[in-house]
């Protein structure tokens, strides 16, 4: 190149000119662009149905169960193969869009680690069997087995699905059923029933006009994200309205905000009392203010607040004002609040800004939640797990049946699962995937892809509308040895009431009989029943009655938050931060997903630890090189990222990599960082408190590049999209 | 038309010769015509014989039966792939007809057993190229207000004299410079993102 200079300018008007010759120099050779002949084979139909065209694909309806939000997909067939998923533009949850993990709904579904047959313990290793045998032994093991010593330990389960589940516990007399989810809001969930009177409100953010969110990571991974990203875009049109977010480490909602504020980890709560505070002080509170309210609020002067949260004074002014004037707002609270030690009461502080600004009523309106309580989702949290594993450590289980979960690789590390699952005496484990959980079982039952199995869904965030949704086959088993859950569910059913369950075939049968007879309380139910079934199957979706609660506001549990206490030890917080994509790991097997870089951080394929450039110069540490990231419980290793999206007291190890099972993608790549979590639960709803634990971090003497796309956070000057500091804003535009 | 024409007059005066050439194993037929108004592809490739689990006849259905490409390749006027045809299809007919011949019983043996004979593929291009029989079809036969019994010829672009071979043979090259020949000639859009998609 030297002495000739060509800039990328240059290059690009040379190719535009010659191009469209030159180009097609090369267009003639054979061996590299024809393809060989009489070497693939072609099959025909044998007999095709009439509306089946090869290359032209059907698109059918079904429900997306990548993560427990329940959107409604249409599905591509062609030539009988799934492959491609797309939104139902008929489902109220995702109005005809998905997310890249429903996009990755096939290699769910194509992954070849998938289990294809039964597998048995026999002599202390799985070995296959056929679905007879396994059934047969399920049946001898469980024959005198009763009461609350049989348990069910399901991920977010709901439908017809989770009426299977409550009735095979009810053979045995059992009321336990435990839902484990690591990505949960139940923390959310339980102070707006304490607080409103109704545990999902529905949230208007197309209403609002400025959203404070306290680390809900709503765009990614907060309750339903495809649905708040359809309804943020429509906040964002028209007369653009105001996103601040404020959290310890950037998540992808806080990368599209308008300000985006790090606080002390843990110390939001305090945070939101400091702005009620100014709010109530400045006169800006809506409807009357309760004496003992004002009592607490006392104390959470601006000073106080500013030196706490490492939020400045005239900062916290600018939110209230902003909230204020861009009225009405929606004030939320995501993960790192409600997984702190005081979780319950940060969230308590945040939704109390929501009373304080009006906007009960106006942003946020009470639930109308799907009749039939038996099949309300059950969206679960930490809590299910915690409680299932102290029975198990107990010896106080006999037989544990377990779907669509994974505990062994979600639970936390304290709580021991592997160790106490091995108290129980007989152990059934349903999953698509040889997982970590599977590899403990005695049985395994390899089930259907959601691709290939029957079901129906109602969502626990519904956004106003209940909905029954339908997940059809879309394509028939690849294995031959596999098995639908509610056709699983229903041989269970079959071996403790084979005369109550006798007329139904499979769980297709069920389910037709079910819906079809569904009553008037919950959806008309068409007595045409063949035409009105596949009206619905085409449509996917059922607009069903509602129950619409009403507000019951109460502040009386708003309380003093406490302070996160420092330590010496462990100078750092570890936020083991979720993020659309792997989501809690489950899809850690997906190649796909894998590679989708993280939205902040932009690592694929890894574990990274991340920390605030200040932290990384006082610990020596550059992007890349290795560190030792230390708990009371344990320490793992990986590569450090720098980045000042984060608070320098915190420590962000994602979720989703560290498996030690589940096939050729997810096994042995990167770090849990729930394997070193404290056993901190957060006392007013017993989930555990993910964000409470401290870490220390040590330099190790190594170091890698770190695979990540993209090698630069700045413009390198090139001015691609032109920006001021926020003190010039100010002073020329004014206060915004 | 054209063709028949120029038989009638040259016919008496090369019946000699052309008597000559079949007895010498030579078939007897005409060169494949152009559609009106088409500048053709150029290229020719020497394709390699594909042996197939049936050898299926094309010079029979074809050149003696006059049956239409399209009545088996049904697929090729509605997507992008023309689709061999169902297995079902062919015997619609061969139910009845010729079945004594041991292709035919071979056919027949398939058909008992519920099964499609594993074709293998002669004409093909990369995963990367989209590819639409449809849009061929559409801008050569009905836009183009050809009439459909002379198909053939806009087949016969890309696939050559089909109707002269028993099972099928590539003879065109079907590489990224005939298929860009042929739009330039033809107008055929020229942006990189039609074929590669």
């Amino acid at each position: 190149m030297s002495g000739f200079k060509v800039n990328r300018r240059d290059f690009l008007r040379v190719l535009g000119w010659g191009g469209a010759s030159t180009a097609l120099v090369g267009c003639d050779m054979p061996t590299t662009v024809t393809l060989e002949e009489g070497k693939e084979d072609v099959v025909a139909y044998f007999m095709p149905e009439e509306y089946v065209i090869p290359g032209v694909g059907v698109w059918y309806a079904s429900t997306c169960t990548q993560c427990a939000a329940g959107c409604g997909i249409h599905g591509r067939v062609r030539e009988g193969r799934a492959l491609k998923l797309e939104g139902n533009p008929e489902s109220v949850i995702n109005r005809g869009k998905t997310c890249m993990m429903g996009q990755a709904g096939v290699q769910a579904h194509y992954n070849p680690d998938r289990l294809t047959q039964p597998l048995m313990r026999e002599g202390g290793a799985l070995k296959p069997a056929s679905w007879e045998v396994a059934l047969k032994k399920i049946a001898e093991k469980t024959a005198s087995a009763n009461g609350d010593r049989v348990a069910w330990l399901s991920g977010a389960v709901s439908g017809h699905q989770a009426v299977l589940i409550n009735d095979v516990l009810n053979t045995f007399g059992s009321k336990q059923h435990f839902v484990h989810e690591t990505i949960h809001a139940s923390v959310w969930q339980a102070v707006a029933r304490d607080m409103l009177g109704d545990a999902q409100p529905v949230l208007r953010m197309d209403k609002a006009k400025s959203i404070l969110s306290f680390g809900a990571d709503f765009l990614g991974t907060w309750q339903s994200p495809v649905h708040f990203a359809t309804q943020y875009a429509k906040f964002r049109s028209g007369k653009r309205g105001v996103l601040i977010q404020v959290e310890p480490k950037m998540s992808l909602t806080g990368g599209s905000a308008d300000a985006w504020v790090a606080v002390r980890p843990g110390t939001e709560g305090i945070l939101a009392l400091g702005i009620a505070q100014n709010l109530v002080k400045r006169g800006w509170a809506k409807g009357e203010v309760p004496a003992k309210l004002k009592e607490v609020l006392a104390k959470y002067e601006l000073g106080m607040v500013a030196n706490a949260t490492g939020v400045a004074g005239d900062r916290i002014q600018r939110i209230t004002a902003a909230l204020k004037d861009h009225a009405p707002s929606l004030v939320l609270a995501g993960a790192p609040v409600e997984g702190g030690e005081n979780g319950y009461d940060a969230v308590s502080a945040v939704m109390l800004l929501n009373i304080l600004l009006g906007n009960i009523g106006q942003t946020i309106e009470p639930a109308a939640q799907f009749a039939e309580a038996r099949m309300q989702a059950r969206s679960g949290g930490t809590r299910g797990a915690l409680e299932f594993s102290k029975l198990a450590a107990a010896k106080k289980l006999d037989v544990a049946f377990i779907s669509h979960a994974n505990p062994v690789y979600h639970a936390p590390g304290f709580m021991k699962m592997k160790d106490a699952m091995a108290n129980v005496g007989f152990k059934v484990v349903m999953t698509q995937f040889p997982d970590e959980t599977a590899m403990q079982a005695d049985v395994v039952l390899p089930l259907y892809s959601a691709i290939e199995d029957w079901g129906t869904h109602v969502a626990a965030y519904n956004g106003g509308v209940a909905t029954l949704s339908f997940q059809q086959p879309l394509m028939e088993p690849l294995y031959k040895d596999t098995r639908g859950f509610g056709d699983v569910a229903l041989s269970l059913l079959k071996q403790r009431k084979p005369k109550e369950y006798a007329a139904f075939n499979d769980y297709y049968a069920y389910l037709k009989a079910s819906v079809s007879n569904m009553p008037a309380a919950v959806a008309k139910g068409d007595k045409n029943k063949d035409a009105a079934w596949n009206a619905l199957l085409q449509k996917g979706v059922l607009e069903t009655k509602a129950t619409v609660g009403k507000f019951k506001v109460n502040t009386a549990t708003v309380a003093a938050v406490a302070d996160v206490s420092a330590d010496v030890q462990f100078p750092y917080r570890l936020l083991p931060s979720a993020r659309l994509g792997l989501w809690d790991g489950r899809h850690a097997n997906s190649p796909w997903l894998q590679e989708s870089p993280d939205q902040i951080s932009k690592v694929v394929w890894g574990s990274w630890v991340e920390m605030h450039p200040v932290t990384a110069a006082k610990l020596g540490v550059k992007s890349g090189d290795y560190v030792r990231v230390t708990s009371a419980q344990g320490s793992l290793e990986a590569q450090a990222y720098v980045f000042n999206g984060i608070h320098p007291e915190a420590i962000a190890v994602p979720l989703g990599q560290g498996h030690q099972e589940y096939g050729r993608y997810a096994k042995g790549l990167g770090v849990n960082p729930y394997a070193i979590l404290n056993p901190v639960i957060e006392k007013k709803t017993g989930e555990v408190a993910a964000y409470a634990t401290r870490v220390s971090v040590t330099k190790l003497d190594k170091s890698a590049r770190l695979v990540h796309m993209g090698s630069s956070d700045t413009q390198m000057g090139r001015k691609l999209v032109s920006t001021i500091p926020a003190t010039v804003y100010r002073r020329t535009e004014g206060e915004a | 038309m054209f063709y028949k024409h120029v038989c009638k007059l040259v016919l008496p005066p090369v019946l000699m010769f052309v008597s000559l050439l079949l007895i010498s194993g030579a078939p007897a037929r005409a060169e494949l015509a152009v559609p009106p108004g088409v500048t053709p592809p150029v290229g020719t490739h020497a394709g390699e014989d594909v042996p197939q689990p049936i050898e299926f006849p094309h010079d029979i259905h074809v050149n003696i039966n006059k049956i239409n490409c399209m009545y088996c390749h049904t697929y090729a006027r509605r997507s992008k792939v023309a689709g061999i045809p169902p297995t079902s299809k062919c015997m619609g007919c061969h139910k009845m007809i010729a079945t004594d011949k041991p292709r035919i019983q071979k056919l027949t043996e398939y058909f008992t057993k519920k099964e499609s004979p594993k074709w293998k593929k002669v004409h093909d291009v990369p995963d990367f190229v989209h590819f639409s029989h449809e849009r061929h079809i559409k801008k050569f036969v009905f836009d183009a207000d050809l009439p459909v019994e002379n198909v053939e010829q806009v087949c016969g672009l890309c696939h050559g004299e089909i109707k002269a071979m028993t099972v099928a043979k590539k003879n065109k090259p079907l590489t990224m410079g005939f298929c860009r020949r042929c739009h330039e000639a033809n107008g055929g859009p020229g942006d990189c993102w039609k074929c590669h998609k």
